[in-house]
């Protein structure tokens, strides 16, 4: 499995009067195995034609289903996700508008308490911003090719949580969104 | 041709392993892998098909040598 460290997935509006280079010249993508810089990102999603930044953190919480979680170990198909994600964030950008869309996914071994993923959404107001944000992550959880483990206190683990909107719409490749987008 | 698999397929397969050249399309793989494992049934028919180009759906047909990642359902998030 490839791991990339490079992350600055951000979509950018061109079009934006006094634009911020937040691209760094680094390519599209949204994977990394290193913490995520939250602070440095929400810097990244100022623009001064939005209005409004919508910033989403999935963070790792200590237990699930009734079960004590000690960390969970996040596996991605790179190249896939990555250029998934840089089209989920180049699609949602024009549909709301976006002045800028950022995400970013935590592969490997992620403590409780951290971000495994975040997703930025800045736009000139909160409607868009914050609906656009709710479509992204949502995209990404079920179509991005990215998977958790789970490792419990109790020394077991467990791929868990997959999408399995297939037994409703019969189709591998046809998701249901709590979304509206 | 090379196949990639990943997470909860990795407990019922190798990471990484070899088909024959004449396995031409998705109907072909899934058999393949559950001749190989057949507790991989329910997951296996969950699954999304790639290639480098991207994913692909069941009219695809394979080159030779090609390798095909198989993708279980996505957790992210």
């Amino acid at each position: 499995m490839r791991q990339s460290s490079s992350f600055r997935p951000v979509v950018e509006d061109k079009s934006a009067s006094a634009p911020v280079d937040v691209s760094g010249g680094a390519p599209a993508g949204g994977v990394t195995d290193q913490p995520i810089d939250m602070v440095g990102l929400l810097a990244a999603g100022h623009h001064p034609a939005a209005g409004a930044v919508v910033l989403f953190s999935g963070e790792v919480r200590d237990s699930n289903m009734g079960r004590v979680v000690r960390y969970l170990e996040y596996e991605a198909q790179v190249p896939l996700a990555e250029r998934m994600i840089s089209e989920i964030l180049a699609e949602a950008k024009e549909k709301w508008g976006l002045k800028i869309a950022i995400a970013q996914h935590r592969i490997g071994r992620v403590a409780i308490g951290e971000t495994a993923v975040v997703v930025i959404t800045s736009a000139a107001h909160r409607s868009e911003a914050y609906t656009a944000n709710r479509y992204i992550i949502d995209r990404i959880k079920h179509e991005a090719p990215i998977w958790k483990c789970e490792y419990y206190a109790d020394g077991t683990k467990e791929w868990g949580n997959n999408c399995n909107c297939r037994e409703v719409t019969g189709d591998v490749s046809k998701h249901i969104y709590e979304s509206k987008g | 041709m090379t196949i990639h698999v990943y997470a909860g397929l990795k407990d019922y397969f190798s990471p990484e392993f070899e088909l024959p050249d004449d396995v031409y399309d998705i109907d072909q793989l899934r058999a393949c892998m559950l001749a190989i494992n057949d507790q991989a049934g329910n997951l296996l028919a969950a699954c999304r098909f790639a290639v480098e180009d991207g994913f692909i759906d069941n009219t695809y047909k394979f080159r030779a040598h090609e390798t095909i990642i198989v993708v279980p359902p996505s957790s992210g998030g």
